[in-house]
C-alpha cells in the first residue's frame, strides 16, 4: 500500500504541534469511532487502516521526524485532487424520530492536471468486447465495425488496443498491441462475421485476458463491452470475474443494443469496476456513443478512483449515487466503492443519503468520514489519498435552512430515477397498483419539469402496468437510462 | 414526519422530496417548478402562485363554493368519508353531499365521484374511481389516493369547478 498525499496528521485531527499525548488521545478517539468492533459498516473496517498508519506514524519519534523532513517544503505537497463534501443542512434539530441527511462529495481534480505533461501521458490499455451473435447481423455489426474503424484513426501510436468478438465462444480479433498499424486492425475488423448465441462470460474472459497483456497503474486499463442479447447462467461468473479485474486496474463499461439485454446484470457489471453502462436504442447511435465514451478516457487525470464512506456507528447510509462524470447508481456494501476515472476537467461528484437516529444530544457531532484514492497516472503515484470529515450542528433552536443548489438540483433528478427503481421493485413485489401510481406520479414530475416527451413515456408505461402488470422493455430502458440521463449537466463542470 | 403536500406521505424529517410522488419538500420549492407549472395546467384554471394552509383546525369547517352558484356549501367532513356526487333514484346509495342542483348531470359527476376524509389536522381528498376524473389545482388525482387540501384549493368532478375554503370555528 502506497501513502502518497496521505498526511498523518488531517487523519488523526490533529495540529503539527501536537504532543505525543495527544496523537495518543486522537488515535483512540478516532478508534472508538471507526475500529471494526464499534463500527460495523464496511467503510469503516478499510478506513481503520489509515488511522493505524497514522498513529504508527507519529508515535515513533524516528518515523515523524523522517516524515516531517521529507515534507518541509510545502510544493511537493500539493494535491492532485481535492474532496470537498457538502452536507443538505448544516444545523439540524435534535428530534425523537430518526431523520435524513444527504452529503454531496466532489472529488475535484487539481488546476495542473490541464497543463501538457498530464495531457500528453494519458495512454489507453483499450479493449473492445464486442458481441458478434446472430441478432447482431446486418446493420447492428456494420455499425459496429464502422465505431471500431473510427475509434482505432483516434488512437495514438503508443496507445494499446486490441478487439475480442464473443458469441458462444471468444475470438480474439486484434491481439493486444500498440496501434502502429492501423490499416492491418482495420481490416481484421472489416473480416468480422455475425453467427451463434451470447455467453457474455466469454467475452468478459477473452477481454480481461487482453487486458491484461500490458495492464499497468500508468495506463487507463479499460475493457468497452457492448451487447445486444441477453446472457444466461453466466452471470455471477461474469460479475466475479468483474470484481478481480477491478482489483487488479481494469475498469469495464457496457453498452446495451436494441432491448433484449439484461440491464440490471450490465449495470451490476459496470458499477462493480467504476465503469458506465449505457442504453443505445438503435444501431444508428451505436458509432456515436462508443467514440464519445474513448474519447472521454483520454481524458483521463486520475484513474482507479474509490471513495470509502464510514458513517459513525449510530449512523446508517442509505443509498449512493455517482451523479457525474457519468451518472451511475453505486452498491453499498464494500470498504471501498470503485469510482472509475477523473477527468482532467470535470469533478466526480457522489451523493449520499444517510439516516441519523432519534434523540440526538446538542453540539457538533461527526456524520462520517469519506476518504478517496486514486492513481495519477503521468506522475506514476499509485492511492493518492484525500479525506474529509464531516460534521453538523445540533441544535434545538436550528432554523430551516435552504439546502445548497446543487443537492437540490441533483437530487430532484435523481428522485426521478428513483421512481422509476421504486415502480419497478413494486411490479416484483406484485403491487401493479403501487407501480401504476409511481409511473404516474413520476410522468406528472416530468411534465412539470418540461420533460414532455419522457413524462408521455411513463403516462404510457403505466397504462401498460396497468393493464398488463409488467413494463415494456423498451419503455423499462428508456424510463431508467433517460431519468439517469437528466442527471448530467445538472451542474456540468461548474464545481471547483 | 413531513407530511407530502401532494400525496400526503409521511416522509422522515430533512427529507427533500417525497419518497412516494418525487415532489419537492423544502420550504421554497414553488420556485422550482412554477414557470413550467403553468403550462401543463389546463385553460380553464387559474393559476395560483401561493398555496393556503394545509393545516385543518378541530372545529374549523369547509366552504364548498361551486361556480357560479349563488351561494357556497358548507360542509363538516368527519373521519368518515363525507362522499360528492349525484343522487340518483335507480342507486340505493346516495352521496352525502349532492351536485345535482349545480348541473352535475351535464357535467359528468359520478354519483359517488369523489370524497372528503378528515385526519388528525389535515383533510384529504380522494377520487372514488370516477368515471371523468377529480382535479385538484389541475391536476388528475389517481384514484383511490388521497391527496392533502389547502385553503383556496380548486377541485374540479368531471367539468364541475369548485373552490374550497378553510373556515375556523369563531365559537373557539
Amino acid at each position: 500500500m502506497a501513502y502518497d498525499g496521505f498526511d498523518p496528521y488531517s487523519v488523526l485531527g490533529i495540529a503539527q504541534t501536537a504532543t505525543a499525548e495527544e496523537v495518543k488521545l486522537a488515535y483512540r478517539r478516532l478508534a472508538r469511532r471507526l475500529h471494526p468492533d464499534a463500527n460495523r459498516n464496511p467503510g469503516a473496517g478499510a478506513q481503520f487502516q489509515y488511522i493505524n498508519k497514522a498513529y504508527e506514524m507519529l508515535s515513533d519519534p524516528a518515523q515523524r521526524q523522517a516524515y516531517e523532513k521529507a515534507h518541509a517544503s510545502d510544493d511537493a505537497d500539493r494535491p492532485y485532487f481535492t474532496l470537498r463534501v457538502t452536507p443538505s443542512r448544516r444545523r439540524i434539530a435534535p428530534l425523537d424520530e430518526p431523520q435524513v441527511v444527504y452529503l454531496l462529495a466532489d472529488i475535484i481534480p487539481d488546476p495542473r492536471a490541464t497543463e501538457a505533461r498530464f495531457r500528453r501521458d494519458t495512454r489507453l490499455n483499450l479493449v473492445l468486447a464486442l458481441d458478434r451473435s446472430n441478432s447482431m447481423n446486418g446493420a447492428r455489426l456494420n455499425e459496429v465495425k464502422i465505431a471500431a474503424h473510427q475509434i482505432i484513426d483516434h488512437l495514438n501510436e503508443d496507445d494499446i488496443f486490441s478487439i475480442v468478438a464473443f458469441s458462444d465462444r471468444a475470438e480474439v480479433i486484434i491481439p493486444a498491441t500498440p496501434v502502429n498499424d492501423k490499416p492491418a486492425m482495420k481490416a481484421r475488423v472489416s473480416m468480422m462475421t455475425a453467427s451463434g448465441g451470447t455467453e457474455i462470460f466469454q467475452g468478459l474472459n477473452g477481454a480481461v485476458a487482453e487486458a491484461r497483456r500490458y495492464l499497468a497503474p500508468r495506463l487507463v486499463n479499460h475493457i468497452l463491452l457492448l451487447t445486444d442479447g441477453h446472457t444466461f447462467g453466466d452471470q455471477p461468473q461474469s460479475l466475479q470475474l468483474a470484481r478481480t479485474a477491478a482489483q487488479e486496474g481494469i475498469v469495464v463499461s457496457a453498452m446495451g443494443l436494441g432491448q433484449e439485454w439484461n440491464d440490471e446484470f450490465l449495470d451490476e457489471l459496470a458499477s462493480a469496476t467504476g465503469g458506465t453502462s449505457a442504453y443505445i436504442n438503435s444501431a444508428r447511435a451505436v458509432a456515436r456513443f462508443m467514440n464519445s465514451h474513448v474519447r472521454n478516457l483520454s481524458n483521463v487525470f486520475a484513474d482507479r478512483i474509490q471513495v470509502s464512506i464510514a458513517p459513525d456507528s449510530d449512523i446508517k447510509l442509505e443509498y449512493v449515487f455517482k451523479l457525474q462524470p457519468s451518472p451511475q447508481p453505486l452498491t453499498i456494501g464494500q470498504g471501498f466503492i470503485p469510482l472509475g476515472s477523473l477527468h482532467r476537467n470535470r469533478p466526480i461528484s457522489v451523493l449520499m443519503q444517510f439516516e441519523l437516529p432519534p434523540g440526538l444530544s446538542n453540539g457538533f457531532r461527526s456524520v462520517a468520514r469519506i476518504v478517496t484514492i486514486g492513481d495519477i497516472l503521468a506522475e506514476r503515484i499509485s492511492s493518492f489519498h484525500t479525506m474529509s470529515d464531516t460534521s453538523v450542528e445540533v441544535a434545538a433552536d436550528a432554523m430551516i435552512e435552504n439546502p445548497p443548489t446543487a443537492i437540490l438540483d441533483a437530487l430532484g433528478k435523481l428522485t426521478l430515477y428513483r421512481m422509476q427503481e421504486r415502480a419497478q421493485e413494486a411490479l416484483e413485489q406484485g403491487d401493479v397498483r403501487k407501480a401504476t401510481q409511481h409511473l404516474e406520479n413520476l410522468a406528472a414530475r416530468l411534465a412539470a419539469l418540461g420533460e414532455t416527451e419522457l413524462a408521455q413515456q411513463a403516462r404510457s408505461e403505466a397504462q401498460q402496468v396497468a393493464h398488463t402488470a409488467a413494463l415494456t422493455d423498451k419503455g423499462r430502458k428508456t424510463l431508467k437510462y433517460q431519468t439517469r440521463h437528466l442527471l448530467l449537466g445538472s451542474d456540468g463542470g461548474e464545481v471547483g | 414526519m413531513k407530511l407530502c403536500p401532494f400525496c400526503g406521505h409521511q416522509n422522515r424529517p430533512g427529507s427533500l422530496f417525497c419518497e412516494d410522488c418525487a415532489q419537492p419538500l423544502f420550504e421554497d420549492a414553488k420556485v422550482l417548478t412554477l414557470q413550467t407549472k403553468q403550462i401543463e395546467l389546463p385553460g380553464d384554471v387559474d393559476a395560483r402562485s401561493t398555496w393556503g394552509t394545509a393545516s385543518f383546525e378541530k372545529h374549523a369547517t369547509v366552504l364548498l363554493h361551486v361556480r357560479d352558484a349563488s351561494e357556497p356549501i358548507s360542509l363538516r367532513p368527519t373521519e368518515n368519508q363525507l362522499t360528492i356526487g349525484r343522487a340518483d333514484n335507480t342507486s340505493p346509495i346516495g352521496p352525502d353531499l349532492d351536485l345535482t342542483p349545480f348541473g352535475a348531470m351535464d357535467k359528468g359527476v359520478s354519483r359517488l365521484h369523489a370524497a372528503i376524509i378528515r385526519n388528525e389536522d389535515t383533510l384529504t381528498l380522494v377520487d372514488l374511481n370516477s368515471s371523468n376524473g377529480t382535479y385538484l389545482n389541475g391536476q388528475r388525482l389517481t384514484p383511490d389516493t388521497p391527496r392533502v387540501l389547502r385553503d383556496g384549493d380548486e377541485i374540479r368532478f368531471g367539468r364541475l369547478v369548485a373552490h374550497l375554503y378553510f373556515q375556523e370555528d369563531l365559537r373557539a
